[in-house]
């Protein structure tokens, strides 16, 4: 089933010349892992917001094309009704906080909801649990270190069980261990629900084992949509493009390009062990 | 150790054990009491007995150090107002005269009693921060009624200060960091440079109501449409018990207010007239 098609889609901001997406076309089915990925202002964040319903409504610009979200164009969902099925986390997590404790922060999606004391209460278990939240729950969240407030930014949207889940650079502001962490919650999700995720990012290393598919954004165009195995099967295209794949990829690619190796490229590192033992294996 | 607005309590401390609302009761209503209280001495017993409230909650009293400056300052400013600057009265008794100005017996007893007036009101009023968390507050307010919206744009509030805060040290940082630094210059070299501060301050903020607007959009949250109307289970409050002795310590407080009233309009007590002040040291 698809959930979310966007239909010819040029947005440009009210105080911009040019567009920040044009003409994209594109479908996600339910219960993808999508990857957006492209370079500094290549449209990753205006794709995102316009899929949330935060562009058009919080933003100036001009539309053109449509974006349907279950069958529904953005525009058209009541205030608050889009954000219910369509969850938002943001590459910085303490712009977002909106209440006093991390306990009250992963309440009030909930509360905005209309849930029941007993449904917060049950739901609340069920994140804390998912995210590791459970000894930071009396704290301000302002006061967390980087990884645990983007914890709980990821877990004040996901306990709203939104069927579509965004994050849009949400490693950006963390180091190697907090991203582990962040990337470890996304698996569980991956796992255990059925929402559709799309993920912004520039770091691939986390991102690619988890993605189904992958999107290329290159000033305001998409130029690449697919499979991740056959993503990067484009990957002169890819580097020309100033996108760091994943190094065991590259080390692959490298393999190809001088002609010793003519097979798929690993996703993860893992893979790449295997492969490198066959190849070892047979000479 | 919790973090309050003003300082640090440790978990154990009694003061957890009460409900935020008789706090803020506490602080709305007995900082009133010195408005009716003239007599120095009574509004003196408050401010102790506001005192020992904090030491019995485990307020670091080290940290009340800070106000000492704040409340010689103040006392001096009452007193100067009072006295020198309090222009002639021929009807007053004159105490002593230094270079020429009259110092006046009743001058100087209002200064006292203005004196005492204030402090009780500021130590509730340090006392209510130093032992509440912002989340209290909400809660208080909220378990009053007041509207949902009140309260969060109050709690926004509390917030955006901090905020504002670490932001004014982040551009100052910046600035500083790049050769722009006031440290060492005059006032007015300072004053005419602050501009430089408040501009990408003022930016700042800016963004910043975005992002929130944003994040509130993002979660659902709508002041107008269907989802406004959505009925809040406000889980907050769900944490917090108002217990027997809750009530009680409302009771109390209430009780002695309204004694405060009544000795003091019914029965002229805690009047200057009648106050160890007036009688150890008045010369009339």
């Amino acid at each position: 089933m698809t959930v979310i098609e966007l239909k010819n889609y040029t947005w440009r901001y009210l105080d911009t010349e040019k567009p920040a997406l044009s003409e994209i076309n594109l479908k996600i089915k339910e219960g993808e892992f999508i990857g957006i990925i492209g370079s500094n202002g290549a449209g990753k964040t205006t794709l995102s917001y316009s899929i949330n319903g935060l562009i058009p409504g919080q933003y100036h610009g001009i539309k053109k094309g449509e974006v349907l979200v279950f069958g529904q164009e953005v525009e058209e969902y009541d205030k608050g009704a889009l954000q219910h099925r369509v969850g938002m986390v943001f590459s910085d997590p303490e712009a977002q906080f909106t209440a006093m404790t991390v306990e009250d922060e992963l309440v009030f999606g909930l509360e905005n909801l209309g849930m029941s004391l007993s449904q917060i209460k049950e739901r609340l278990e069920w994140v804390v649990e998912l995210t590791g939240l459970g000894p930071l729950l009396n704290k301000p969240p302002y006061e967390l270190s980087g990884g645990q407030k983007q914890r709980v930014a990821v877990g004040a949207v996901l306990a709203m069980t939104p069927d579509i889940l965004i994050m849009d650079e949400p490693t950006s502001m963390l180091d190697p261990l907090s991203r582990t962490r962040v990337f470890n919650v996304l698996e569980e999700i991956k796992k255990e629900q059925n929402n559709t995720v799309i993920v912004v990012e520039h770091s691939l290393e986390k991102l690619v084992p988890l993605a189904d598919r992958l999107m290329l954004l290159d000033d305001g165009e998409l130029i690449l949509f697919d499979e991740t195995q056959a993503f990067f099967e484009k990957m002169p295209l890819i580097l020309e493009k100033g996108i760091n794949p994943p190094g065991v990829m590259q080390f692959f690619y490298r393999l190809h390009e001088e002609g010793s190796y003519h097979d798929k490229f690993p996703l993860t590192v893992a893979e790449g062990v295997e492969k490198m033992h066959s190849i070892l294996r047979k000479s | 150790m919790n973090k309050t607005l003003l300082g640090y309590i440790p978990e154990e401390s009694i003061i957890y054990q009460i409900h935020p609302f008789v706090k803020l009761y506490f602080l709305l209503v007995v900082s009133l009491f010195p408005l009716f209280i003239t007599a120095p001495e009574w509004n003196a017993l408050i401010l102790v007995v506001t005192l020992g409230l904090m030491a019995a909650s485990r307020v670091n009293m080290s940290t009340l150090k800070i106000y000492v400056p704040v409340a010689i300052s103040m006392g001096t400013i009452i007193f100067l107002s009072y006295t020198i600057f309090g222009g002639t009265q021929p009807e007053y008794y004159v105490l002593f005269r230094i270079f020429g100005f009259p110092f006046y017996w009743e001058r100087i007893r209002d200064a006292i009693v203005i004196y005492f007036r204030v402090l009780p009101m500021i130590a509730t009023m340090v006392f209510f921060l130093s032992t509440s968390r912002e989340r209290d507050v909400i809660v208080a307010m909220r378990s009053i009624r007041i509207p949902f919206v009140v309260t969060y744009v109050f709690a926004m509030a509390l917030r955006s200060a901090g905020m504002v805060l670490e932001d004014f040290h982040i551009v100052r940082q910046a600035e500083q960091a790049r050769g722009f630094d006031t440290k060492g210059k005059s006032l007015t070299y300072k004053l005419r440079k602050y501009i430089m501060y408040m501009i990408p301050l003022f930016a700042l903020s800016l963004r910043r109501s975005e992002e929130f607007t944003n994040a509130l959009v993002a979660r659902g949250y709508a002041f107008t449409g269907e989802a406004s109307k959505v009925k809040r289970a406000d889980y907050i409050l769900s944490s917090y018990t108002f217990h027997v002795y809750d009530a009680v310590l409302v009771g109390i407080i209430s009780l002695i207010f309204i004694s405060i009233i009544v000795l003091r309009y019914f029965f002229g007590a805690f009047g200057i007239e009648d106050s160890l002040l007036t009688i150890w040291f008045s010369p009339i």
